[in-house]
C-alpha cells in the first residue's frame, strides 16, 4: 500500500511557489523552492535542476470541495536510469495513491491503483491524464479551489521526493469508476463522490481509448 | 467599391497622415481584375498607377517602416499588407504580381500575437476579423481579492497559452486550440473589480458614463466587472478560446452579457483597411495608424520618444493623456465600449444623397464630401452654389470632429453585431483613449447634442473598463494592480 505517505509537517512549509515545474532531488529541501523561477502563467518546462531525476510539468488538479480528486501532469524522467515512481503525497487528503485506467470491456474505463507503480524509462516520459494514469487523492481534508496552487510530492522507488506545483482547474471529466473489488473504492467512496464527479454513470466518460 | 481614381495629389494629401493602415490602402486596386498586384504597402499611390514612384512622402511619413513585413497572402485575391509589429508575419516577396491563387496551407491559422508584452495584445493590433465581448459579474462568494487573483491567473494562463497556439491545463479539445489565427484576448477591470485592491486604487474615470439624452441604456447590457475581449480571424478558434476561458470563469463569476461580432473575414480585404459597418459606411477612417506617434499618446497616454513623428492633419496630441492613468495602469487605457443598435429599417429609407449628407462623407469611397479620397482631410469650409457649406454642420464627421482639438481623438475598434434576419443589427463601439474625460467625452457630448446619424442608430449599452497593462512573462494580467 502506498496510502497515507504524507508528510503533514513538512508539507505546509513548502512555500507555495507557483512554478509549474520542480525537480528537486532530495526529501525536505523545501527551502530551495524560493529559487524556483516565478510562476509561469503559460505552461512551459522549468529548467531542470541537474540534481533532478524527475520533473512534473504541466501540473494540474482537479478543483474540488471534498472527497476525491485527480492530479495530473507530465513526469519526466532526466536521468539515464529507469526510475520506478511508487507514490505521491499531498497533505491536504488522507490518502494519495497512483492509479490506471483500464477497459473494463464494457466501453467504460475504470480505474485502480497501479501495482508497484509506474516505471517511467530513462529519458522517457510518463503522462498522467484524465481517462489515463493520474495522481488519485482520496478522503480530502481540505477544499482544492479553482485557481489555486497544491504542493504535491512524487515519490520513487528510491524515497526521493520531487516537489511540484499543481494549479486547480475546474473540470467536469475525469469521472472513471473504480474497478469493482478495490480496496478503497468501498472505503472512500462513501462521502466523497464530488471530487471526481459521478462515479455512478460514467455513461459518456470514454476519452481513455481515444 | 472605390471607383474614384486617386490622383497624385489625394495621395500625397496622405504624407501628414502617419496611419500605418492607409499605408495598404492600394491594397483595394489590387484586387481589381486582372491587377492582383501585391504592392509593397509603401507605394500606397499605385491605385494610379503612374505616379507609384512619387510615394517616398508616404514612406518618409511612417516612421516604422522597418517594421512592416509585406505578406503575401494567398487568400484568392492577391496581396495583403501585414504589420509585423501584432506578430509573426510571414515575410515574403510581395513586390511580384502574382494570380490568385488557393490558399492550400492555411496561411494565417499560425499567426501568434505575441501575449507578453507591455501593453495587452487586441488594441494596438490591426482588428482580427471575429470578436466576442463577455463581460462578467463576480460571485459574492469570491468577491474578494484573493479569489479575483486565482481567476486572473487561470485566465492569464489561458490567454497566454492559446493565443500562442497551444492547449491549456485541462482543454478537453487541445486540438482547437492549434491554430491562433491572430488570436487575442483583452482584459478590462470593472469599477467592483479594482474596488476589491482598495477604493484608492479606483481612478475617478472607472464609472458609467454621464447619460446622454440619445442613450437607451439596458441596464443589463451596461454592467459587468471584468471584461474578456476575444478577437481572432478563425471563429472556431475565437469560439473555443471562449469557451476555455468561461470554463475558468464559471467558478468565479456570472456572465453579465455578451455579444459576437464581425469585420471582414480574413483575405477578403487588405489587412488595415478600413471596414464598412452595416450601414455600408467606412468605419474607423479617422484612426491613428497603429505604431504611430498619434496612437501611443492617444491611447498608451505618453510620447514614444521618436523624434521623426509625423502628425495627422488633426495636429500634434500632447503627450500627458496618461495623467488620467493611476499609476498601476502605467501602460495600459481605458475603454468605452458602446453597444450602438443601428435600424437598418429606417436605414433603407435614407436614399444615397442622405446617406452621405448625414456623416459628411460619401458612403461608397468613405470620402468626405469635400473630397475624393477617403483619407482626403475634409473642408469645413467650403460651400456649395446656395452658399450652404458642403459637409453639414450638422453631420456626424462634423460634430465629431471640426473645431476639436488634436488631443480629442480616439482610438476606435468595433465591430458588426447581428441577430439574424430581421434581427437586431448594431456595432460594438469599442472606443480606446488614455483620458476619457479629455478624449471621449467631448465627442460624445457633441455626438448627444446633434447629430444626423442619431435618427438610425440608438445606444442600447454602455460600460466603461480600465484596461491594466499587459503581464511580463510569468505575471498576471493585473498583477500591478493586486500585486504578486
Amino acid at each position: 500500500m502506498r496510502k497515507n505517505t504524507i508528510l503533514k509537517s513538512t508539507m505546509p512549509a513548502l512555500a507555495m511557489s507557483a512554478a509549474l515545474v520542480l525537480g528537486l532531488s532530495g526529501c525536505g529541501q523545501s527551502g530551495s523552492q524560493s529559487s524556483a523561477s516565478e510562476p509561469s502563467a503559460s505552461s512551459s518546462s522549468a529548467s531542470v535542476d541537474a540534481s533532478a531525476s524527475l520533473t512534473f510539468d504541466d501540473a494540474w488538479v482537479k478543483a474540488a470541495d471534498e472527497g476525491m480528486t485527480g492530479i495530473f501532469g507530465k513526469v519526466t524522467n532526466t536521468t539515464d536510469a529507469d526510475i520506478n515512481l511508487v507514490g505521491a503525497n499531498y497533505d491536504g487528503a488522507n490518502m494519495v495513491q497512483l492509479h490506471e485506467t483500464i477497459d473494463d470491456g464494457s466501453g467504460s474505463m475504470m480505474m485502480q491503483e497501479k501495482d508497484g507503480g509506474f516505471v517511467i524509462p530513462a529519458g522517457g516520459s510518463l503522462d498522467l491524464e484524465p481517462g489515463g494514469d493520474h495522481i488519485m487523492v482520496m478522503d480530502m481534508t481540505r477544499p482544492i479551489k479553482p485557481g489555486e496552487e497544491i504542493t504535491v510530492e512524487l515519490v520513487t522507488a528510491d524515497d526521493e521526493t520531487i516537489p511540484a506545483t499543481a494549479v486547480a482547474k475546474e473540470y467536469t471529466g475525469a469521472q472513471e469508476t473504480y474497478a469493482p473489488g478495490e480496496p478503497d473504492a468501498a472505503s472512500d467512496g462513501g462521502d466523497g463522490m464530488d471530487g471526481m464527479g459521478d462515479m455512478s454513470g460514467m455513461s459518456d466518460e470514454d476519452s481513455g481509448d481515444k | 467599391m472605390t471607383s474614384d481614381p486617386r490622383d497624385p495629389d489625394s495621395a500625397s494629401g496622405r504624407d501628414t497622415e502617419p496611419a500605418a493602415e492607409r499605408t495598404s490602402s492600394s491594397a483595394e486596386s489590387a484586387i481589381a481584375p486582372g491587377g492582383s498586384a501585391a504592392e509593397d504597402v509603401t507605394s500606397s499611390a499605385a491605385g494610379a498607377g503612374e505616379d507609384s514612384a512619387e510615394a517616398a512622402p508616404t514612406r518618409r511619413g511612417f516612421s516604422r517602416r522597418g517594421l512592416i513585413a509585406s505578406a503575401a497572402v494567398a487568400g484568392g485575391v492577391g496581396a495583403v499588407g501585414s504589420l509585423a509589429g501584432f506578430g509573426i508575419g510571414r515575410a515574403t516577396e510581395a513586390n511580384s504580381p502574382r494570380p490568385p491563387r488557393a490558399d492550400t496551407t492555411g496561411v494565417n491559422g499560425e499567426v501568434a500575437v505575441p501575449f507578453f508584452g507591455e501593453h495587452q495584445a487586441g488594441i494596438e493590433t490591426a482588428p482580427q476579423a471575429h470578436g466576442e465581448f463577455l463581460a462578467f459579474t463576480m460571485k459574492p462568494e469570491t468577491k474578494n481579492a484573493a479569489a479575483v487573483v486565482r481567476w486572473l491567473r487561470l485566465l492569464t494562463a489561458d490567454a497566454a497559452a492559446l493565443t500562442q497556439g497551444t492547449a491549456p491545463l485541462a482543454d478537453s479539445e487541445p486540438e482547437m486550440a492549434a491554430d491562433p489565427a491572430r488570436l487575442t484576448v483583452t482584459f478590462g477591470f470593472g469599477q467592483n473589480l479594482v474596488a476589491l485592491a482598495g477604493s484608492q486604487a479606483v481612478p475617478e474615470w472607472l464609472r458609467p458614463l454621464e447619460s446622454f439624452s440619445i442613450d437607451r441604456l439596458d441596464p443589463q447590457r451596461s454592467t459587468g466587472d471584468l471584461l474578456l475581449q476575444i478577437c481572432g480571424d478563425d471563429p472556431l478558434g475565437v469560439a473555443h478560446a471562449r469557451r476555455m476561458l468561461w470554463k475558468d470563469s464559471r467558478a468565479f463569476a456570472d456572465i453579465a452579457w455578451q455579444r459576437t461580432g464581425f469585420r471582414n473575414s480574413y483575405g477578403t480585404k487588405g489587412e488595415g483597411q478600413t471596414q464598412r459597418n452595416l450601414f455600408g459606411q467606412l468605419d474607423g477612417t479617422a484612426n491613428p495608424g497603429m505604431g504611430s506617434e498619434d496612437f501611443s499618446r492617444l491611447v498608451w497616454g505618453r510620447a514614444t520618444g521618436r523624434t521623426d513623428a509625423v502628425f495627422s492633419a488633426r495636429g500634434e496630441p500632447p503627450t500627458d493623456l496618461g495623467e488620467a492613468l493611476p499609476s498601476w495602469m502605467q501602460g495600459g487605457t481605458t475603454l468605452v465600449l458602446r453597444d450602438i443598435e443601428m435600424n437598418l429599417e429606417t436605414w433603407d429609407e435614407a436614399d444615397r444623397p442622405a446617406r452621405d449628407f448625414s456623416v459628411g462623407r460619401f458612403v461608397d469611397s468613405g470620402a468626405p464630401t469635400t473630397g475624393t479620397d477617403e483619407f482626403d482631410e475634409p473642408d469645413f469650409t467650403a460651400v456649395d452654389d446656395r452658399g450652404l457649406t458642403v459637409i453639414s454642420a450638422a453631420s456626424h464627421m462634423a460634430r465629431a470632429r471640426d473645431g476639436l482639438g488634436p488631443e480629442v481623438q480616439i482610438v476606435r475598434r468595433p465591430y458588426n453585431y447581428e441577430t439574424g434576419a430581421g434581427g437586431q443589427s448594431g456595432l460594438m463601439f469599442a472606443s480606446f483613449q488614455a483620458d476619457i474625460a479629455r478624449q471621449f467625452l467631448p465627442i460624445q457630448r457633441r455626438l448627444a447634442e446633434v447629430d444626423l446619424l442619431n435618427v438610425w442608430t440608438v445606444p442600447i449599452g454602455s460600460t466603461v473598463w480600465a484596461i491594466p497593462p499587459g503581464a511580463k512573462d510569468g505575471e498576471y494580467v493585473g498583477q500591478t494592480l493586486f500585486g504578486g
